[in-house]
């Protein structure tokens, strides 16, 4: 893309669009002409349209939506497709001046309109007002839904009505952003205060609010994405999948697809064995199984010259099935005589086991100290509970979308990923080829949340489709697709025993959890939280089990929010039996060494709590159980959490040019977190240099680094202290020849594998919640939320506070309203989708004060820990809690909706 | 989306024949006003593939909302959100102009249409995840033995979708009439008569024949003492259909109230009336206990499915909250 730039912005990018155009169907080839009789086939209408004060003729298929037509005929991929159903509002445009969803209206009805897109905000070369504010407020995470955004800020702004905090939330209500960034656009759009949280003694660049470095691409439309990848001669592909949880396929005929004029190839478990390693450590999954294990489960993958004829194909396979029984239920799936739902059985081997290699036995995984039948005995007061947390979807913005291309037996991959570098030898090992012979490539990436982190069927069914077919092939998702299909966070139940002294001193947790994962066993499993809390005795037994449900997998923080939610609870109870306060009791009885018995290199915990405490103003707000006579009950609750900082292996590489640009080289993808900048920021306090400076050379396998995936919170502390590494060898370069002379530069290259002995490296956060529930209308709403936590140094402010809100928000949705639900006669899933699984909005918001607490640690980048996944430990189990506080009800099942609350209530 | 035809009549009469021509020819046709239902039907395989699509946005006319004396004619067309927004509307029909704003999201509103928010089908998910229910031929209400949290208390059987308009509550409040036009000319139908139980039709929600089209409401004139709210529990806060919602109008004069209209949403198959909670309050001043009376009387006669008990609760609340707000007696 040209146009705007960071340093120098000139002017919009031209895009190169003639004013008048007839929109060919593809570019010529030898299997074109199948492709225009295909084409021929569909009605055509001219219409005229003016985009962004540019007028156009074009010869358009009816059925074509406007994003369509804009997107991949006018070359305008600013404005993104999330859902394709009118339910999540990255397709926003304005039409004659008003917003709609671009997805859900079709190009001919726009005949003679007017449509404006975010590439049309930016006039003369310069920015909108709006998109300035956007970069100063930090509104764009990952991106994906900011142009949509800006549209429905827009029409706003253009009814030239007072804008106010409600005006902006309700105008904004259209546009949902899963990184659950709402705040910083709802401030942006009001010209509210940006969040610029000062921290302590801020070094020369770490430690001050910074916008993004790549801001201004996410505000314009220029970042390119996955789905933004148009290649000449390029086909669509197409996923057929299971109508039925749990089914042997008998027979399947695909002749009726191949024969439609334009379909070019079609995968079936018949003809294509290709391991997907990536998507199962416990047992062997292929690209297409036979038997299908859940509703959505691949059977077939059709390549066609565009995406309706893909789809129309997919379709017309006939595929004859038996159906088998079906258990959604991890418990119900260890009962006797429950189906297998695959080969070994349904319990797995503990994870650790797995990824350790040999040959793990099936069987629980077991954490034990102490004796918990004598801590439970010798216990003043024991609890005894049963808690049900669920299946969230991660719902990212973007949908998995991969192009994939064969050049001379090379193969290149453009897809989301959280990490370019695993995913490359992911694809590489499927097919058998040395990892330089292939480049997976992700410049922007629309959100993850731990559902991008290895490599995805997507990415190695198009480059099998590709090449066969001998022509590059985009491979889309539908939204329902990746619901269905790609993973979420994984349902537990947990079984507790806890007890405790009179005094409040912690003395014994026994933990026996269930983790339904689906068929496939991607990750952990685990059911955390116990860890938080210092004790003599603890048992804890956790069973991943294999279930006819979509995959499980990885969820910000996986195992924690829905442990959090149990445990935190449980200590809840105790407190409200030996009547102490939440935030006593935690003073007394939280982790100061790791499992009682590792020293942590840095420790904030206690900080957290009272200083977190204080904000919260705890003491004044804190009231006795249902203290509220009326139908509306106040209610204040708390939560702990912590997760690791670890260190480890990644690379760096800085490049020092005769112009005195600083080349960072790092292979991250900037999954919204802000990490190019982080990184940037980094590279230039260890240079001693202006951040302006520093220019970050990313998201390609041929041309940056290893990197630590973006998984695990892990990237400042990984690629931060590699970068460290790098610099300082840079720097004794310069010390020893001076600045790079004309046509010279300086490189330095950096892959250190710390690692800590005998100690443990932890965040940690402690979250306040003050919520009103309407016992007669089952709804919680929260009207006060303080989230205190110790990330060591805060690398910069304005970036780690979007995280914090972020995760806050993301929790409050899994607390109050999401699940994925399943109807459990035909093990179905009722509601995938953003409206079914009722993501939050912009109206569902409140505005969340973060605190950081002053930790150094010695081990990290400048003292930086991790923050993106502590930021929803918590959530959880403060908002339970302040609902028992409230309403004197304890809810233990997830979500707590209003059917839930009203069944608590009566 | 298979391939169809998007055709664009210039008039009613014109679009009323096309529906019939393709129909005629065995082909499958649907009139579009906003589109966007219409196109998530299509896309999801919902409905039957088009073979065109009769779009009605350029027919003129039909987009406008004209008051006299006699009433208020609201035109098909008129998109949800020019409802919600109107002067006339909101100073009249507060009910309607509330139960407008409340539909979905600013971008859903700028583009549907009244017509169309009236005749939505239903959002029952069974029905929009393609489960092959009695609402599309097939042989159960999945929601009987199923997750029937959102399903209805009252009317149900043997399907037990809700209605998911909400305008469509405000319209049944206001005692409008429906005008509707098809190969057979024109008719009026009172909006209290224009939905149907599932009990007498499982292919549809109203009394639309084929082909025929919803054109225009007309709203009587209404006392300058009528007042009007329309309040909606939603499980999100925005941008989904209701739980259970209420439009509410009430007359009154001073303190007694002369005549009352309550409508319940997202608890039956169609907008549900409930005449004896509203003969409660006519004639009488409104107290807290008379508002609990009326609330009580609402819901008698609910009968609850497995999971959604919880509405019958909520519903009571929502009414006698309503009533004591509107009536300026809370």
């Amino acid at each position: 893309m040209t146009g705007i730039t960071r340093r120098s912005f000139l002017g919009r990018s031209g895009a190169g669009i003639a004013a008048t155009a007839t929109l060919p169907a593809l570019t010529a080839g030898p299997q074109q002409k199948a492709a225009a009789q295909q084409l021929g086939q569909a009605p055509r209408t001219r219409i005229e349209l003016t985009v962004n004060g540019e007028a156009h003729a074009l010869e358009v298929e009816d059925r074509w939506t406007l994003v369509e037509v804009l997107r991949d005929h006018l070359e305008l991929t600013g404005t993104r497709v999330g859902c394709d159903r009118g339910e999540c509002g990255a397709c926003t445009v304005l039409l004659d001046g008003r917003n709609i969803f671009a997805c859900s209206y079709l190009a001919v009805w726009a005949d003679g309109k007017a449509v404006e897109t975010v590439e049309g905000l930016a006039r003369n070369g310069v920015l909108d007002p709006l998109q300035e504010a956007f970069i100063e407020h930090d509104a764009p995470q990952c991106g994906f839904c900011t142009s949509g955004q800006l549209m429905s800020a827009k029409a706003l702004l253009n009814e030239g009505a007072e804008v106010t905090e409600e005006s902006v939330r309700e105008a904004l209500a259209g546009n949902i952003c899963r990184c659950s960034n709402f705040l910083n656009y709802q401030a942006a759009v009001a010209r509210g205060e940006p969040s610029n949280p000062a921290t302590a003694d801020p070094l020369r660049v770490v430690g001050r609010p910074t916008p993004r470095v790549d801001a201004l691409e996410r505000v314009t439309g220029q970042a390119r994405y996955s789905p933004d990848i148009q290649l000449p001669g390029m086909l669509y592909a197409r996923i057929l999948r299971s109508p039925h949880a749990h089914a042997l396929i008998r027979a399947i005929d695909v002749s009726p697809a191949l024969e439609l004029d334009g379909v070019v190839a079609v995968l079936t478990h018949e003809n294509c064995d290709i391991d997907w390693a990536s998507g199962d450590l416990a047992n062997r999954r292929m690209l297409f199984n036979n038997p299908v294990r859940y509703y959505g489960d691949a059977v077939a993958a059709v390549a066609a010259v565009d995406r309706h004829t893909a789809e129309a194909a997919a379709q017309l396979i006939e595929v004859d099935y038996d159906t088998l029984p079906f258990v959604l239920d991890a418990e119900e799936a260890l009962e006797p005589g429950a189906v297998p739902v695959q080969p070994g059985g349904n319990l797995a081997a503990p994870f650790g086991a797995l990824r350790g290699g040999g040959s793990p036995v099936p069987g629980p995984a077991v954490y034990e100290r102490g004796d918990i039948e004598a801590g439970l005995a010798e216990s003043d007061v024991v609890i005894e509970d049963h808690y049900v947390s669920k299946h969230h979807n991660n719902a990212q913005m973007e949908p998995r979308t991969a192009v994939a291309q064969w050049e001379a037996g090379k193969l290149t991959v453009w897809t989301p990923t959280q990490g370019i570098t695993n995913c490359r030898d992911d694809i590489a090992a499927a097919f058998g080829l040395p990892n330089e012979q292939v480049r997976v490539i992700c410049e922007y990436m629309g959100g993850g949340f731990g559902n991008k982190n290895q490599c995805q069927d997507t990415d190695l069914i198009a480059a099998e489709l590709a090449r066969r077919t001998e022509r590059p092939v985009k491979l889309e998702l539908t939204r329902k697709e990746d619901f269905l299909s790609i993973h979420g966070r994984w349902p537990t139940s947990q079984y507790y025993r806890v007890g405790a002294k009179r005094d409040g001193t912690l003395h014994a947790i026994e933990l026996r959890g269930y983790s339904g994962m689906g068929p496939h066993i991607k990750s952990s499993g685990d059911i955390a939280g116990i860890d938080f809390y210092q004790c003599p005795n603890v048992s804890k037994t956790v069973r991943t089990v294999h279930t006819n449900m979509t995959t499980s997998a990885n969820y910000r923080a996986p195992s924690y929010p829905q442990g959090v939610f149990g445990i935190a609870s449980v200590l809840d109870a105790i407190c409200h039996e030996i009547d102490m306060d939440p935030v006593e009791f935690h003073l007394k009885n939280v982790t100061r060494q790791y499992r009682d018995a590792t020293p942590y290199t840095s420790y904030g915990l206690i900080d957290c709590i009272e200083q977190g405490a204080e904000a919260f103003d705890w003491g004044n707000r804190r009231q006795p159980v249902a203290a509220d006579a009326g139908p509306i009950k106040r209610g204040t609750g708390m939560a702990i959490g912590a997760f690791t900082a670890r260190l480890g292996l990644s690379n760096a590489v800085l490049r020092l040019d005769d112009a005195g640009t600083l080349w960072l080289h790092a292979g991250v993808t900037d999954i919204g977190t802000g990490a190019k900048t982080t990184l940037a920021m980094i590279a230039a306090e260890a240079m001693e240099m202006d951040l302006d400076r520093v220019e970050v050379v990313w998201g390609d396998t041929d041309r940056s680094p290893y990197s630590v995936g973006e998984s695990g919170s892990r990237t400042t502390s990984h690629t931060g202290f590699a970068i460290v590494q790098a610099a300082e060898d840079l720097k004794r370069q310069l010390d020893e020849r001076g600045p790079p002379g004309p046509g010279e530069e300086l490189v330095a290259e950096a892959a250190p594998n710390p690692s800590l002995e005998g100690e443990q490296r932890y965040s940690f956060a402690a979250h306040f919640v003050e919520l009103e529930v309407d016992t007669e209308l089952g709804g919680v709403h929260l009207t006060k939320y303080v989230a205190a936590h110790d990330s060591g140094r805060i690398v910069n402010p304005l970036t780690a506070t979007s995280q914090v809100k972020g995760g806050v928000i993301q929790g409050i949705g899994m607390a109050l309203h999401e699940e994925l639900l399943y109807d459990r006669s035909t093990g179905i899933p009722v509601n995938p989708g953003y409206y079914g699984a009722r993501i939050m909005t912009h109206l569902d918001t409140i505005p969340i004060d973060v605190v950081f607490v002053d930790t150094e640690d010695a081990h990290g980048p400048m003292g930086a820990k991790s923050i993106g996944e502590s930021t929803i430990i918590p959530v959880v189990g403060a908002i339970a809690n302040a609902i028992f506080n409230a309403t004197g009800r304890r809810i233990r099942e997830l979500p707590i909706s209003r059917d839930r609350v009203i069944g608590a209530m009566s | 989306m298979k391939a169809f035809e998007n055709l664009s009549p210039a008039t009613l009469d014109e679009a009323v024949e096309l529906l019939g021509t393709a129909r005629a020819n065995g082909e499958v046709a649907y009139p579009a006003g906003g589109g966007s239902d219409l196109l998530g039907m299509v896309k999801d395989e919902l409905v039957p593939a088009p073979d065109r699509i009769v779009d009605l946005k350029r027919i003129p006319g039909l987009d406008e909302i004209r008051t006299s004396e006699r009433g208020t004619e609201i035109g098909g067309l008129v998109t949800v959100d020019a409802v919600a927004r109107s002067e006339g509307i909101r100073s009249r029909y507060p009910v309607l102009a509330e139960a407008a704003a409340a539909v979905g999201a600013p971008q859903l509103r700028n583009t549907g249409t009244i017509a169309g928010n009236v005749c939505q089908r239903p959002w029952c998910w069974y029905f929009r995840q393609g489960f092959s229910c009695l609402k599309r031929g097939g042989d159960r209400c999945y929601s009987v033995i199923g997750e029937n949290q959102q399903h209805a208390i009252f009317g149900g059987g043997p399907s037990f979708i809700v209605h998911p308009s909400d305008t469509a509550n405000a319209l049944v409040a206001l005692d409008a009439e429906f005008q509707i036009t098809g190969p057979n000319g024109e008719r009026t139908v009172p909006a209290s008569e224009f939905f149907i139980l599932p009990r007498d039709s499982l292919e549809r929600e109203n009394v639309l024949e084929t082909d025929e089209l919803l054109v225009g409401i007309s709203l009587p004139s209404t006392s300058a003492n009528r007042s009007g709210a329309y309040r909606k529990v939603m499980d999100r806060e925005a941008w989904t259909h209701a739980v259970v919602s209420v439009a509410l109008t009430l007359d009154m004069d001073g303190e007694v109230c002369r005549d009352a209209r309550i409508v319940l949403g997202g608890v039956a198959p169609i907008p549900w009336r409930v005449p004896a909670a509203e003969d409660m309050l006519r004639g009488q001043g409104i107290t807290a206990e008379l508002a609990q009376q009326a609330a009580d009387s609402a819901l008698e006669g609910a009968q609850p499915l497995a999971k959604n008990g919880y509405k019958v609760m909520m519903a009571r609340a929502l009414v006698r909250r309503s009533v004591l707000e509107l009536s300026g007696a809370a």
